[in-house]
């Protein structure tokens, strides 16, 4: 198994209310990068990764991962493709009243019969690899805990094990780390990157912190205002560069 | 409440506009109108509560010493069955020790002369015989005394009495008395069965049919197309006007449709629950998280299972909450339903009090109060044990 690659091509998102989120964007991701997406919040990161596994259509223009065209796809093929794609929420996204275990294992839903729903069957192998996936970010001891009693970190380390059981080609993760504290943000991100160095799965993350972007990011895109500003390395950008995306007032943080 | 008042500076920018002092006394005045109307029209007589004092007294002083227990004389019984007919008659052996009856004969017609003895009971003691039917009503018979053995005979001619199989009972009335829950009691515990069992079906009814109306009402769900938006406001209304009519006014109006009983009180909690339910459900559904949603879709999973995985865990805690806490509301209410017919033991208090008998309407007052704190503090728990 290896990463899958992404073509975006003159992708744009126009909503009913006249917002122009995307405009004409395009860019590519090679198998195994770390894409890291900047940009300011308004500027288009969530609306760019939810174009690409369709839970919001674009407008205009095309979304490959590898030769696969999304943008044409059938709703049950829409299914087996989002299967290979894990997503990763700023929010966690988890169900809080339920069990770690049944939210890992709900990563894995687009493989099962739907009626299994019914009776909440899931195989055994299926519980095992659950388990083995939340001893990998290093939280078995928590499976059966309510998601809600975990704190951020733990909460968005379950989200990466629910995406892991999907065995995904391609991670979407939208400001994994936004609601986390520094150090918290380093151990969730050193996950992520483990399964973009270890697994070669893809990875396109979107990113507040310059300095978290140029430590993890192999490749890095800026959007302002739903247009590509900036493609190339996180090593690249400078004080000019970062002024163009940010704005003329715009400040660097660092994080440690 | 207070803190409001204290701590909001006024913008000292705006001035205040003056109140002049006749606005204010127009106010006053119109206030004591008011206030004067409303004493007249409720009819408020503080004197009548000191002269008619003495019409309370009773029920007051019999709401401490209600009629719970009573003492019963002891007793020692035996009995036998017999059949008007051969046919599957019965026949199982009488203990060898201990009071046992004896018949002549297992079967015999009415009319005919029975012959009935008793042995092992207390010595010299009076007894009666009780004649029970296949229905299971029974009649008080002959009284008779036992011997210095415990013995006694007697020959009767066979009663007649409904169906075919029968049973004798004597009944030896010992020294002594026992203490036992007294007939008000009894009566009391059964309707407050009854009444929780009222509020149990009046909920489980009213969750059937809240449940999918309360996914009709739930604007995030519906609000989507214009037909769906006509159904939410449809919905929401029907809610809303059969919220307004009281349950004591439903079971008035119900009454008449499911017969004087617990069906009608059944019928008219279930009629308000569905319009509360519904709301308090839609209201839940309206609240939901949309973020997990969105997740489970990202896996690949479909409708069902987005729906079993994503929404279900998220209303289904509060459902039961609020389920178990309509029960709860419910038993309170069919408590006083059963004053306008609804069955209950609400009945049994208002003919306790029609009667005047004070202590046995003491008897149900104590076991509705003790019903009711028990049913809200089993709900507060398992609510905070469910959300």
């Amino acid at each position: 198994m290896k990463g899958a690659a992404v073509r975006v091509e003159h992708l744009t998102k126009v909503f009913p209310d006249g917002t122009r989120a995307l405009d004409d964007v395009s860019f590519q991701v090679n198998p195994g990068d770390f894409m890291v997406i900047i940009g300011l919040s308004g500027s288009g990161k969530s609306t760019l990764m939810r174009c690409i596994y369709r839970l919001i259509e674009p407008t205009a223009g095309k979304v490959f991962v590898d030769d696969i065209e999304v943008t044409a796809l059938r709703p049950d093929e829409l299914r087996a493709l989002r299967r290979q794609i894990g997503m990763i929420f700023q929010q966690f996204n988890l169900v809080k009243r339920s069990s770690v275990l049944t939210n890992v294992l709900s990563g894995r839903l687009g493989y099962l019969p739907p009626t299994w729903a019914l009776t909440n069957y899931f195989p055994r192998d299926l519980k095992q690899r659950a388990m083995e996936n939340l001893e990998r970010v290093g939280i078995p001891e928590k499976a059966f805990t309510r998601a809600d009693q975990l704190s951020g970190g733990q909460q968005q380390r379950v989200g990466i094990a629910r995406a892991l059981m999907q065995e995904p080609r391609l991670i979407l993760a939208d400001e994994p780390v936004a609601s986390l504290d520094p150090a918290t943000s380093h151990s969730v991100l050193k996950y992520i990157e483990e399964l973009n160095k270890k697994d070669g799965i893809t990875v396109l993350c979107a990113l507040h912190f310059l300095s978290l972007a140029r430590r993890y990011g192999t490749r890095l895109i800026a959007l302002k205002a739903g247009r590509v500003v900036f493609t190339g390395y996180p090593q690249d950008i400078d004080e000019v560069r970062f002024r163009e995306i940010y704005g003329e007032e715009a400040v660097e943080v660092e994080i440690a | 409440m207070a803190h409001e008042t204290v701590s909001r500076p006024l913008p000292p920018t705006i001035p205040r506009p003056q109140t002049r002092p006749w606005t204010l006394a127009l106010l006053v005045l119109g206030l004591a109108l008011v206030y004067a109307y409303g004493w007249k029209v409720t009819q408020i007589d503080i004197g009548q509560l000191m002269t008619n004092a003495h019409l309370i007294r009773p029920l007051v002083r019999d709401l401490i010493r209600p009629d719970v227990l009573s003492w019963v004389p002891r007793t020692q019984s035996a009995s036998a069955p017999f059949s008007y007919s051969a046919e599957g008659a019965p026949a199982p052996a009488p203990p060898a020790t201990g009071p046992r009856l004896l018949l002549s004969t297992p079967v015999a017609q009415p009319g005919q002369p029975l012959q009935i003895r008793g042995e092992g009971f207390a010595p010299n003691r009076p007894g009666q015989l009780i004649w029970t039917d296949q229905s299971g009503s029974s009649a008080r018979g002959s009284e008779f005394r036992t011997d210095a053995q415990g013995r006694f005979t007697l020959t009767l001619p066979v009663p007649q009495m409904i169906g075919t199989h029968h049973r004798v009972t004597a009944e030896i009335t010992l020294e002594g008395r026992q203490l036992r829950p007294s007939v008000a009691a009894k009566l009391v515990f059964g309707r407050l069965v009854e009444t929780v069992f009222l509020a149990l079906m009046g909920t489980t009814l009213a969750v059937i049919f809240a449940v999918p109306v309360s996914f009709l009402g739930a604007r995030n769900l519906m609000a989507r197309s214009p037909l769906g938006t006509v159904v939410y406001y449809v919905v929401r209304t029907i809610l809303n006007i059969a919220r307004s009519l009281a349950p004591l006014i439903m079971a008035t109006v119900v009454a008449g449709w499911g017969g004087i009983g617990p069906f009608a009180g059944v019928l008219a909690l279930a009629l308000h629950s569905i319009a509360s339910l519904g709301k308090l459900y839609s209201e839940q559904i309206e609240s939901i998280d949309p973020g997990p949603i969105e997740a489970i879709t990202a896996t690949g999973a479909s409708a069902l299972q987005v729906i079993r995985y994503a929404v279900v865990p998220q209303i289904v805690p509060p459902f039961i909450a609020f389920t178990i806490y309509r029960w709860d509301i419910n038993v309170r209410m069919s408590t006083v339903i059963g004053m306008v017919g609804g069955g209950g033991v609400g009945f049994l208090l208002l003919q306790f009090i029609n009667l005047l008998q004070w202590q046995q309407a003491a008897t149900a007052v104590w076991g509705i109060t003790i019903v009711v704190a028990v049913m809200d503090y089993l709900s507060a728990v398992v609510r905070e044990r469910v959300v």
